[in-house]
Parts: structure tokens; C-alpha cells; sequence
């Protein structure tokens, strides 16, 4: 390594506290962006949510230090994953809350075998795509719209997009690095046909 | 042919994603502040490159409709950005490289190396800092990019919006510098 990169690589890459307040003022900024006008009507819809969130009890599920299962006031389900272990226990969770899920935590450089079930669309199945295909078609898919990213380590799962009978497959990996500890597939396997076992195999 | 796609969200697909659901885009600061941070507490110190993240991503995120979609990695956009806000702190940079030419401490390095280690990364750093004070600041932001944030040739001419050709030639001219300075062992 030459001695300009070697200089003060002591310098620790910052912790969420030291970020905690630079992420506290992103977060403020958005909703400042966001502010509209506030006619009367808007103002009594808002009103309505803030009264909402009060009386809601904001966790309605629990959880081990592994993962933890939140139903939030808006409907969603907010998972977060901080040690990929015990996948039956997050699903009976996840079930619990109305989630028909199979979990799979996967070792890093693994995947599942395919198939493993029967997709409702064209996330799991299906021709080769091309980047701008994919980009175009995701915005189709209930699959993708199902679960959408909170944090490196919390999901939100939106049940409007899952019908009835219909599994929530997730495949968690491990991804060896701290920062993004791991990554995840997320798909709907059609309503009355089976998930079968994760068979794994090198990625 | 049953592909199970990952749509797990390059950097792209997320901004992407943001302009809809605008909360996602704290997940691009999750995933890239520490380093940034480190990156800006290397050339300002930790308090003012709490204010180079936060002013990063605050700017990044009203101007991510921009954004070019074809590039997967956000790290280049980003960077970009944060030089452009560290250079209008250069007197609070060059205070630093000051400060750590008279006393030998930086103030956001961990402690904690042995004496000896310290007496030559000193003998080495001590040079390097007189060094990156005489460079001219656009010359200097090129080469820590390189150095510091690990961003390819290319990375950095995207980050800085200018041709691969000005970066090779800024590069090599600091790194003459940084060269020179090492020689001669000041």
C-alpha cells in the first residue's frame, strides 16, 4: 500500500451514533421538502393519522434480538433482521400478524436450488431480461411490490399487494460485510400450491 | 428457465424508487455515510464531516430526480457532492494539515499504535501533510479521491464532472508532489 492511502487510515469509518445526527437532519429535510400547503381538509386528515399513531400501540408484535416483527399504524409490517437465525420463529411471527411467509437464511456464496415454487409473476421465472426490461417490468410486479427496503436491516412488508392464500418468499443471504449484512429475494408463490425446501447450492 | 430474480435494490433502482416512496432513500445513507464520513473526517476532522454527510445527502436527495439511472453505484454522485462541499471548507483542511504538522495528531484517528509505529508513521505522514497543503485544491481532491475513497479513474471524472483525460493529468501532477516531498524527507 503506498503511504498516501496508508495515511490516517485509523480513521474509523463512522458508527450509527456518529451518524445518528447527520440522519436525523436527512430525515427532517425530507418531510421539510415534502410540506405542502396545508388546506383545511389536509389539515384534518393529518390530524386524523397524528390521533391514529397516538392510540395505536406503534408494536403489536415481539421479538427475539434476531429479528423483530412491528405492525405499523399505516397497515405495513416492518421486519427487522439482525442475526439470520431461527427462520421458523420469524415466520410464525410474520403469521401471527396475518403473513403467510417462508423464511430461509441462507450462508454466503448459496442459493436456493430453483424452483422452488410457482411465482404469480415474472420475478421468479421466466425469460432473461435486459437491465431496462427489468427496471420497466418491476414496477409491474407484486413480488417487488410486496416488500420494499427500510434500512440495511429492516424490510416493510405491504399486505395490500399479497392476496389471499398467497406465500411471502423470502431468501435472506449472508453477506459477509457489517455495514449490509445481508441480501434478500423477495417473491409471491401462487395462492394454493406448496413452497418446497431450500436445496442449497454454490451461488 | 426459472431465474429468481434479486430485485434487492442497486443504488439506482433505489433513488429510482425514492421519487415514489422518498423514506427509501435512507437506505442509500445507511449504506454509504460511514464511509463517507471517514472520508470527510480524514480531510476535515469528525465534527465538520458530521456536516459534509448531512449536507450530502440532503443535496443529493432534492436533486436525485437527476440521477442517472445507468449508473448501478452511487458512490461516484456522492463523492462528488461532498468534495465540492468540502472545498468550501479548504481554511478548516489546511487548519487541520497545520495543526497536524506542529503536534502529530489527527483529530479523528483511534489511538492506541505503539511508539515506535508512531514515530514512523510520523516520519512519513508529517511530509505528506505539507504536501497536501501545497497542492492545488482541485489537484488534491483528485488525488484523495483515489487515495482515500478508492474511486477508479473514470469514478472520479463522474464524480467531478470532468474528462478522464484532466484526472490523469491533476493525478500525476500530485503525485509528482507527493513524490517529491517524500524525497526529500522534510
Amino acid at each position: 500500500m503506498d503511504p498516501l492511502s496508508s495515511m490516517w487510515e485509523t480513521v474509523p469509518p463512522a458508527t450509527p451514533d456518529d451518524l445518528a445526527g447527520a440522519r436525523r437532519r436527512l430525515l427532517e429535510g425530507m418531510r421539510t421538502r415534502r410540506r405542502r400547503v396545508v388546506t383545511v381538509p389536509r389539515l384534518l386528515v393529518v390530524a386524523g393519522v397524528v390521533t391514529a399513531a397516538v392510540v395505536t400501540p406503534l408494536i403489536a408484535g415481539t421479538g427475539t434480538s434476531a429479528y423483530a416483527v412491528i405492525e405499523r399504524p399505516d397497515g405495513t409490517i416492518a421486519v427487522t433482521v439482525n442475526e439470520l437465525r431461527d427462520p421458523e420463529g420469524l415466520a410464525a411471527e410474520l403469521a401471527a400478524v396475518g403473513v403467510k411467509a417462508d423464511i430461509t437464511f441462507l450462508e454466503p456464496r448459496t442459493r436456493c436450488a430453483v424452483p422452488r415454487f410457482e411465482s404469480v409473476d415474472g420475478a421468479y421465472g421466466g425469460p432473461p431480461l435486459s437491465k431496462e426490461e427489468l427496471m420497466r417490468e418491476t414496477r409491474r410486479w407484486r413480488s417487488v411490490k410486496a416488500t420494499r427496503p427500510i434500512s440495511v436491516r429492516e424490510i416493510g412488508i405491504l399486505p395490500e399487494h399479497i392476496g389471499p392464500d398467497e406465500t411471502l418468499v423470502l431468501e435472506f443471504r449472508d453477506n459477509q460485510n457489517a455495514d449490509v449484512p445481508w441480501t434478500m429475494g423477495a417473491w409471491l408463490a401462487r395462492s394454493g400450491t406448496p413452497v418446497h425446501p431450500c436445496d442449497r447450492v454454490p451461488a | 428457465m426459472t431465474i429468481p430474480r434479486e430485485v434487492e435494490a442497486d443504488d439506482a433502482t433505489l433513488i429510482e424508487r425514492s421519487l415514489n416512496e422518498p423514506e427509501l432513500f435512507a437506505v442509500l445513507f445507511d449504506r454509504h455515510a460511514p464511509l463517507l464520513h471517514r472520508y470527510a473526517a480524514r480531510r476535515l476532522g469528525a465534527g465538520e464531516a458530521e456536516d459534509v454527510v448531512a449536507d450530502t445527502f440532503l443535496a443529493a436527495f432534492q436533486h436525485r430526480g437527476d440521477y442517472d439511472r445507468g449508473r448501478s453505484d452511487a458512490r461516484p454522485w456522492l463523492y462528488g457532492i461532498a468534495s465540492n462541499l468540502i472545498g468550501k471548507r479548504r481554511r478548516t483542511e489546511q487548519s487541520l494539515y497545520r495543526a497536524y504538522i506542529r503536534s502529530g495528531v489527527h483529530p479523528a484517528e483511534t489511538p492506541g499504535r505503539q511508539v515506535e509505529d508512531g514515530l514512523n508513521t510520523l516520519a512519513v505522514n508529517r511530509p505528506l501533510a505539507r504536501a497536501l497543503l501545497r497542492l492545488k485544491p482541485d489537484d488534491r481532491s483528485v488525488l484523495l479521491l483515489v487515495a482515500w475513497a478508492e474511486l477508479s479513474y473514470q469514478e472520479v471524472a463522474d464524480a467531478l464532472a470532468i474528462p478522464p483525460g484532466t484526472v490523469a493529468s491533476r493525478l500525476n501532477r500530485a503525485r509528482n508532489q507527493i513524490r517529491q516531498a517524500l524525497g526529500q524527507g522534510e
